[in-house]
């Protein structure tokens, strides 16, 4: 087990390098510059170039990757907020310690401060989710698995395939018709800032709403196959044939067997749902980091979409080491090597 | 300090309101730019005093407006007029112009240019004080606009007052790109003057009508000097507000300060609200109440928001534009034929329609807009798509041209503009394909790309705009433009404070533009907002400024 987790370990720091240099050479073909896109579009030619030279923007990329790698690592200061360089920038914990993802260019803050403040909305999202994704999907899925080919099968299981194939964006939009527009009973964004005329609790049902209907059908399809594929197999027919009672055959014998590929399946939703609902987080206004992506990306903020794609990178390692433990927890023929 | 005498022209400004040769807005206009206040020259139009209005507006409450939530470090450097929003509530302008376009000293008590518009003697408004109780004097705007003026601090403010404050000095360098250093430094060292502790002089190289305006423009505000150009909540300054929150991206909070020397402020507590750039996202957020009022609506959230009961409609007609600039340092761009080709192959007509419905009214191609003091009224330009043909073919193109035209991805009615365009310019055998790019990603190539369509914001007068976009060699000259007839022209035109008269040279400049000119201009465009009934003292500006310091909230 030691091994295995050291082995992972290198793994996730070796990830997070290539895909933090890979960002960072992307980049490097885009238009503009660090100098452009801090003055704006009305700055004239001297002045982009004298804040380049402050910078040292003319660095070769791999200085400049080091520099920021350096940075990250606490080893060096952050040259954006050198007084000399004259941005007015500041971080409350100091020029110089480990985690410093350096300056948003969009919001002139510290990136380490605009993703905290994301990340939480974010996880509380996921949250909500998840706890209504998972009972309603295995629910749901689990009694169409059981009662398979029966008339209220077929009726959910099309239900379901409309549902998937529906975009996020039109079930968005006609939530927003009917409960905002039309009815006016729930809140038209989920900004979830304090003194706001609807509760926090209000706000999150639309974005709630569509990501659980978007997730738990996606969800479902795959445990009713999942069960349905189970129950063909012959140790479940010997335990029906020893007469053991419904119950027991489905949950001991059935669902155990059958968990794997829902497992592998949410723990892909987890990740698309900390790092990649940008659509409903556009549409509601709600404050997580997949709208910060998306805003960051079209801006050109180099440094704020290094440490987004960091946070994608880790939490795709994360749900995927999760996923091993899962799968030894449920099978106990698979170990690791 | 001995009071300067006022504008030798005033008296003949005065003569042809009376004979009715200027009508009541173009006099008040000018009258002001040119010194006299804005009451005095309200008297003489025969406008009703706005000051009773005060006693009007009940006190207290909060309100929330929707806006982008900007970093507000750097004032000077604010790259658009949706910045100033927050900032400007809290530091303030010497000058500032009125949704009637009538520029008004604000900071300053008022001001008297020379007869040759090349000496404005500022002065400063007795009373007005910085948050901290310091007195705000002479020396405080010399600081500022030197600040503004340098190229360190890096604001636009530089690239518009360069024609007549700064000279560029070519330092003999190049950078690693191969390109000059410049560097800017005062034309002389009496363009910035202190005359007393509340009078300053700026002696300019080249008359200028529009200093007042300038000194209105959004990043220009008058920071505290004691806090070294940083600013941030609790900074202080001169406004009805005080900062005292602020996350870029979410939301920003302004309290109400005691002892303002001006009118209010009437609410307690003003707060800015981000909900990211979806435009659906403003009208659910004004519909279910969650903010009061929005910095801008776009036309596609229009039919939703005229039905809400509770909000009410405020609208202005603008020199709000978007043109389709040809660089004229690219072939096909750089015959005069050509460009005129593009400008006959279009119907503005309809291309305002197509781009905002009843949001928009023709342009022609001039950038100077019916709303301008100075605006010459042209014989119509046609749709000639034969003599757009011919064009081309004189040029050496007989067979069309194929070109790329570049657009911002939002607002989605640059892409409305570029395909009606496109569908327009391809009978006369112009044949368009369109680019979208990020809009972040457009600012980075305004200045190259061969055709763009790139939003020009109103400004009060039409000689403003033709300043900053049109003469040879200015910072955001984005065409290339350069053409010493129509510098020449600017420059007499300029330096004519009567709009009657700058009117005639104006004729001449616009003719020059839709002859020579490297744009394509089909609108002009109706700016819109909607806020909630209780809200009391908005008015749509076509520069978008809100000024809070008015704004009040009814009980019901």
């Amino acid at each position: 087990m030691t091994g295995f987790l050291a082995q992972r370990l290198l793994q996730y720091i070796l990830t997070l390098i290539a895909g933090s240099f890979a960002v960072f050479v992307a980049t490097e073909f885009s238009p503009g510059t660090v100098s452009s896109k801090i003055l704006g579009p009305y700055a004239v030619q001297s002045q982009v170039d004298s804040l380049s030279a402050r910078l040292r923007l003319d660095d070769p990329l791999i200085e400049r990757y080091g520099r920021w790698l350096t940075t990250l690592a606490g080893l060096t200061d952050n040259p954006m907020a050198a007084k000399e360089v004259g941005l007015g920038l500041s971080d409350p914990r100091g020029t110089r310690y480990v985690g410093n993802l350096g300056f948003s260019l969009m919001l002139k803050e510290p990136v380490i401060d605009v993703l905290a403040d994301r990340i939480g909305y974010t996880i509380l999202l996921t949250v909500c989710s998840i706890a209504l994704i998972v009972p309603i999907a295995f629910g749901i899925g689990v009694w169409c698995g059981l009662k398979a080919g029966s008339l209220l099968d077929r009726v959910l299981s099309t239900l379901m395939a409309v549902l998937t194939a529906l975009p996020e964006f039109a079930f968005a939009v006609g939530l927003t018709l009917v409960f905002v527009i039309w009815l006016g009973w729930l809140p038209g964004t989920s900004m979830m800032l304090p003194g706001d005329k609807w509760g926090m609790v209000s706000q999150l049902v639309m974005p709630t709403a569509v990501l659980v209907v978007a997730s738990a059908t996606y969800v479902a399809r795959i445990v009713r196959a999942s069960v349905v594929e189970t129950r063909k197999r012959p140790f479940v027919r010997a335990a029906e044939l020893k007469g053991l009672p419904p119950r027991v055959v489905v949950v001991q014998h059935v669902l155990r067997n059958a968990l794997i590929a829902p497992v592998t399946v949410i723990l892909l939703q987890v990740n698309w749902l900390l790092t990649g609902v940008v659509v409903v987080e556009s549409i509601f206004a709600y404050p997580g980091v997949g709208s910060l992506l998306l805003q960051a990306a079209l801006f050109g903020d180099i440094y704020l979409v290094q440490a987004l794609t960091l946070m994608a990178l880790t939490v795709a390692v994360g749900t995927q080491f999760l996923g091993d433990l899962c799968y030894m927890a449920l099978d106990p023929r698979i170990r690791v090597a | 300090m001995k009071t300067p005498a006022p504008h030798p022209y005033l008296p003949t400004l005065v003569g042809q309101l009376q004979r009715q040769e200027l009508d009541r807005r173009e006099f008040l206009r000018t009258a002001t730019l040119l010194g006299m206040t804005a009451a005095a020259a309200g008297v003489l139009a025969g406008l009703p005093a706005p000051a009773q209005a005060q006693a009007a507006k009940p006190r207290g409450g909060t309100l929330r407006i929707n806006t982008t939530v900007y970093d507000v470090k750097s004032p000077p450097t604010a790259t658009s007029t949706a910045h100033p929003l927050i900032y400007s509530q809290v530091v303030e302008y010497l000058a500032r112009t009125g949704a009637d376009g009538v520029t008004r000293p604000h900071l300053l008590q008022g001001w008297q240019p020379s007869a040759d518009l090349k000496s404005w003697t500022l002065r400063i408004r007795p009373g007005v004080k910085w948050h901290s109780g310091r007195a705000f004097v002479a020396s405080d705007v010399v600081w500022n606009l030197t600040r503004l003026l340098s190229d360190e601090v890096g604001s636009s403010v530089l690239g518009l007052m360069e024609p007549y404050l700064l000279n560029k000095i070519d330092t003999g360098q190049v950078n690693d790109k191969g390109r000059k250093i410049f560097r800017h430094e005062w034309w002389s060292p009496r363009a910035i003057e202190v005359v007393d502790t509340m009078t300053v002089r700026l002696n300019l190289k080249a008359p200028q009508l529009a200093v007042p305006e300038h000194l209105g423009h959004f990043p220009a505000v008058m920071l505290f000097p004691e806090e070294r150009g940083v600013f941030g909540p609790g900074s202080i300054g001169t406004g009805a507000f005080k900062l005292t929150e602020i996350q870029p991206g979410r939301r920003a909070v302004i309290e109400a300060v005691r002892g303002y020397w001006g009118e209010g402020p009437w609410l307690d507590r003003i707060e800015f609200i981000d909900v990211g750039g979806a435009e659906t996202a403003i009208a659910n957020a004004l519909v279910s109440k969650q903010v009061d009022g929005a910095f801008q609506v776009l036309p596609d959230s229009f039919a939703i928001l005229r039905n809400q009961a509770h909000l009410k409609f405020y609208e202005a007609v603008t020199s709000d534009t978007a043109v389709a600039r040809m660089n004229v340092r690219n072939k096909p761009f750089d015959d005069a034929r050509v460009r005129k080709a593009f400008r006959l192959a279009a119907d503005s007509q309809k291309v305002a329609e197509l781009t905002l419905g009843s949001f928009a009214s023709a342009a022609e191609h001039h950038h100077v807009a019916p709303v301008h003091p100075e605006y010459a009224r042209l014989p119509a330009f046609n749709r000639d798509v034969e003599q757009a043909k011919r064009l081309l073919a004189q040029a050496g193109y007989p067979n069309g041209v194929d070109v790329e035209i570049v657009i911002q991805q939002n607002p989605p009615l640059h892409l409305r503009h570029a395909t009606a365009l496109q569908s327009l310019w391809k009978d006369a055998g112009i044949r368009a394909s369109i680019k979208t790019v990020p809009n972040p990603q457009y600012w980075d190539i305004w200045m190259t790309a061969p055709l763009g369509i790139t939003v020009w914001a109103h400004r009060s007068l039409g000689v403003m705009n033709l300043s900053l976009a049109y003469r040879s060699g200015v910072a955001w000259n984005e065409s290339g433009y350069a053409n010493p007839a129509f510098d020449k022209l600017l420059d007499e035109a300029e330096a004519m404070p009567d709009p009657k008269v700058r009117s005639s040279k104006m004729a001449e400049i616009q003719r020059l533009m839709q002859e020579d000119g490297p744009i394509v201009q089909t609108y002009w465009r109706k700016l819109f907002t909607f806020y909630d009934r209780r809200v009391i003292g908005f008015e749509m500006h076509p520069e978008y400024s809100v000024y809070c310091n008015q704004l009040a909230l009814s009980a019901a």
